[in-house]
């Protein structure tokens, strides 16, 4: 989302310091006994980390010192952050991104009927929903169960019912679906999609439903056709010709009749039973294994030396693959590849018939033409807790039903740190209608033309915080604009109470306006703009900068303008966005806070007021607007 | 045409603080609820009339129709929650559905700081509160948008949709596209300038 002028971004500090000493330590000795969910990224993170942290602490403090946030830089993408999505660790006491914290799920829900699925039924049902939620194959808007005969029966509803997309106007009827109750549709479609086909192999497709069940009929089947697997394993090609044209299995159903076949045939060929690898992983081909094995001892010529038994090795059983429709194998039709070219070329096929590639990215992979996509059950969502990635201290914990707002846990950077906004100041000097002032039009500022900016920041503390704010004296970049904190330093009251707000809110905006009123056209340096309880407002002096190759550079640019505007078109194309004015403001606040219960034990001495000196420091950018190519 | 008289102010204010713009199109008044200091800006279309007519009397009988045509008892079409923010142009219309073969229309709730953008078209069920419609934007009938959701510029989201709380959804049609943060809706941050954007309204 890119958001409309002027805004703000914060920076986050993770992206150039490393995690400060404290929580590193203890990451660190955390790390041997780390809990197994941890994700392994940052287990390697930690150990470059140890390595690294002297080293980079230095830099990164040498950095610190000299060098200027550049929000231009492509790194500092991937650090600025609307206010609003930052988190603050009160451990660490640091500013959090959403890349210096971990997840965790809460929840999973269905986002169509925000009904919550239990973890345990998560994995069977496929990160889907299981009631009726789906989406449209075609268009993935969701479908609504609807009753063909509509019309008609006024009483109990009675009929057929389709799902049918309110956006495409897509239905079942297209693929042929009709589903005789409109309850449980996920379970229809699943019988129909899976059994299109007479009771042949009827007990597989009843197991289909359940891998559980599924494992006894099917492995009883297996044995039951070891005699005749015998006999076809001379001649393959015949097999799929002896059969009575066994009918198709669904995908589910064959990938559990596959699952269970290749289980029942590691049971029958490795040869020892307390082997290790297939009763753990399940999935190993001992032949293979073997093969390996071979290699290292029989061939070695060392193998002499150690006695050298050359055991008579016993020939590995070999693992067979599924040869019968019932085992899982699918045999491609014979005419398969020319009938599909013939759909393809057939006039009421066309390019609308084809299901496009977003389409059959979520279809079986069989699935070609739109004809052959299914409504699919909608993806779950999470609620997701979130935890500080050096200290694992919980930030953001959602209550867990689907349909409340509310937070358990809800650290955010906002209550910490003064929420900035910006807004240009309308200079109303010679104007008398104010509302011709205000449209400073931010999309395009005019070069060399001095605006004012107000940068109100708003504290959510309950302590009064000092601020110093710092900005290169010209932005980086390619356009230098000048820009001038009017009064650097300045304190903002504390977010006292409630009540105060409740009593001053009717009359707070009015007075703060009345007196900007008096104040307005006089900006002056080293003056703080207008200040409120828990806000204060000052005021940035900006000088935009003029484009490359634009006319006014250089002072007069005015006499070659016009032989300048096709480089000026030219030169935006190329630099995007270079004439987006973004000024990185260096915000560092102080302030005294109350003494947490583990501060108070050690400072008891020193401290006996409980307050400790807290001091907080980041970069921001502050996105004013676009520079005009010429004056 | 001639220009808007700039003496008598663009908005009217009514006692519970609703600022209305003199150009606003609102059919069908008693059927709607504003819940105070709403705004509804220049050229917004809001569709009061289409109400639920409550009974489908039988024509043969002859009593009940003494029933539904039935004054005192309106039925609200469209509710709208405090701090809420109709923009210019934007269309608000009541859901309406085919239900036994019976065409008609249910009310459309709208919570507290909502926003709703130029030239949007709304349809919905209900949209929760802090619920940020943009510019352009189409949500399709009887569509649920619950709290904190954020239907980006240009989307529509089709006709019976729901958009859980906090989940950004944009396209054609809408999908769920991201997530807001957490701070979203806090006041004065993204998401939580109702106040800020109505006390700035018709103010000179």
């Amino acid at each position: 989302m890119s958001r409309p002028f002027p805004y703000t971004f914060i920076s986050c500090p993770c992206a150039d310091t490393p995690v400060p000493d404290p929580a590193r330590k203890r990451k660190s000795r955390e790390s041997p006994q780390k809990s197994p969910h941890t994700p392994p990224p940052e287990r390697a993170n930690t150990d470059q980390d140890k390595k690294l942290s002297a080293k980079e602490e230095q830099q990164a403090e040498d950095e610190d010192e000299e060098q200027t946030f550049d929000p231009r830089s492509p790194r500092s993408n991937f650090s600025l952050y609307p206010p609003e999505q930052l988190l603050y660790c009160e451990e660490c006491h640091q500013i959090k991104c959403p890349r210096c914290i971990t997840e965790e799920i809460v929840s999973w829900y269905c986002p169509s009927c925000l009904f919550e699925t239990p973890s345990s039924m998560v994995r069977s049902d496929g990160n889907r929903c299981g009631r009726n939620c789906f989406n449209c194959p075609v268009c993935t808007a969701p479908l609504a169960v609807s009753t063909i005969e509509n019309a008609t029966g006024n009483g109990s509803q009675q009929g057929p019912w389709v799902l049918s997309c309110g956006y495409c106007l897509w239905t079942t009827l297209d693929i042929g679906i009709k589903f005789d109750k409109p309850t449980n549709i996920r379970s229809q479609l699943q019988k129909m999609t899976d059994s299109t086909a007479p009771a042949v192999l009827d007990r597989s497709r009843q197991g289909s439903r359940a891998f559980g069940d599924l494992k006894h009929p099917l492995s009883s089947y297996a044995s039951i056709d070891e005699p005749s697997n015998a006999r076809e394993r001379g001649g393959e090609q015949a097999a799929p010709k002896d059969e009575p044209a066994a009918p198709p299995m669904g995908m589910d159903a064959r990938f559990a009749a596959l699952k269970s076949f290749y289980r029942t045939q590691i049971a029958e060929t490795s040869n020892s039973p307390n082997d290790h690898l297939s009763s753990e992983f399940g999935f190993s081909s001992p032949g293979a294994l073997n093969r390996l094995m071979s290699l290292y001892t029989s061939s070695s010529r060392l193998s002499g030396l150690y006695g050298g038994s050359k055991k008579p090795k016993s020939k590995p059983p070999v693992m067979r693959e599924a040869l019968t429709t019932s085992e899982g194998l699918q045999i491609a039709p014979e005419n398969n590849e020319t009938d599909m070219i013939a759909q393809l070329q057939s006039p009421e096929c066309g390019w609308d018939g084809m299901a496009s590639i977003d389409q059959r990215a979520t279809q079986s992979p069989e699935a070609r033409f739109v004809d052959d996509l299914l409504p699919l059950p909608v993806l779950l969502r999470t609620k997701r807790a979130k935890r500080c990635k050096s200290c694992k201290h919980i930030l953001v914990k959602p209550e867990t039903k689907p349909q409340s707002t509310r937070f358990r846990i809800r650290l955010i950077a906002l209550s910490y740190i003064p929420l900035p906004t910006l807004r240009p100041l309308a200079l109303s000097s010679s104007s008398a209608l104010p509302a011709m002032a205000q449209t400073t039009d931010l999309n395009s500022l005019p070069p060399l033309r001095p605006i004012h900016v107000l940068l109100t920041l708003k504290n959510h503390m309950f302590d009064p915080v000092r601020i110093t704010l710092a900005t290169p004296p010209v932005t980086p970049g390619q356009v230098a604009t000048k820009v001038t904190v009017l009064s650097p330093q300045f304190e903002i009251g504390a977010n006292s109470d409630v009540w105060d707000e409740a009593l001053q809110g009717a009359s707070a905006p009015l007075t703060s306006d009345s007196r900007s009123a008096v104040l307005r056209g006089v900006p002056e340096a080293g003056k703080v703009w207008d200040k409120g309880r828990n806000w204060t407002t000052v005021v940035l002096e900006v000088v935009p900068g003029t484009l490359p190759g634009s006319s006014a550079e250089g002072g007069d640019g005015n006499s070659n303008a016009g032989t300048n505007d096709e480089d000026v078109v030219a030169v935006a194309a190329s630099k995007q966005d270079e004439d987006v004015l973004e000024i990185p403001v260096f915000v560092h606040m102080d302030w005294d806070a109350d003494a947490q219960l583990d501060q108070q034990n050690v400072g008891k001495g020193s401290k006996l007021d409980d307050k400790v000196t807290r001091e907080l420091a980041y970069w921001m950018v502050l996105g004013v607007g676009r520079i005009q190519p010429s004056l | 045409m001639p220009p808007p008289k700039a003496a008598k102010g663009e908005y009217i204010e009514t006692d519970t603080g609703n600022k209305i713009s003199r150009r606003s199109q609102i059919h069908g008044t008693q059927h709607i609820i504003l819940g105070g200091k709403t705004v509804i800006q220049a050229e917004a279309v809001i569709r009061g009339d289409l109400f639920r007519t409550t009974t489908v009397p039988n024509p043969t009988d002859a009593n009940t129709p003494a029933v539904a045509p039935n004054p005192s008892t309106p039925s609200v079409a469209i509710t709208v929650g405090r701090y809420s923010y109709i923009s210019k142009s934007a269309i608000l219309r009541p859901p309406s559905r085919l239900h036994r073969g019976v065409h008609s229309f249910y009310p459309l709730k709208i919570g507290d700081h909502v926003f709703v953008g130029e030239g949007a078209v709304v349809e919905a069920a209900s949209l929760g509160n802090h619920v940020h419609v943009g510019k352009g934007a189409a949500v399709g009938s009887m569509a649920i948008i619950k709290d904190y959701a954020y239907v980006l510029d240009g989307a529509v989201v089709p006709p019976g949709m729901v958009v859980p709380s906090w989940c950004i959804v944009g396209g054609k049609p809408a999908r769920i596209v991201g997530e807001v943060g957490e701070g979203y809706g806090v006041e004065g941050a993204e998401g939580g300038m109702a106040r800020e954007r109505y006390r700035v309204v018709g103010r000179p």
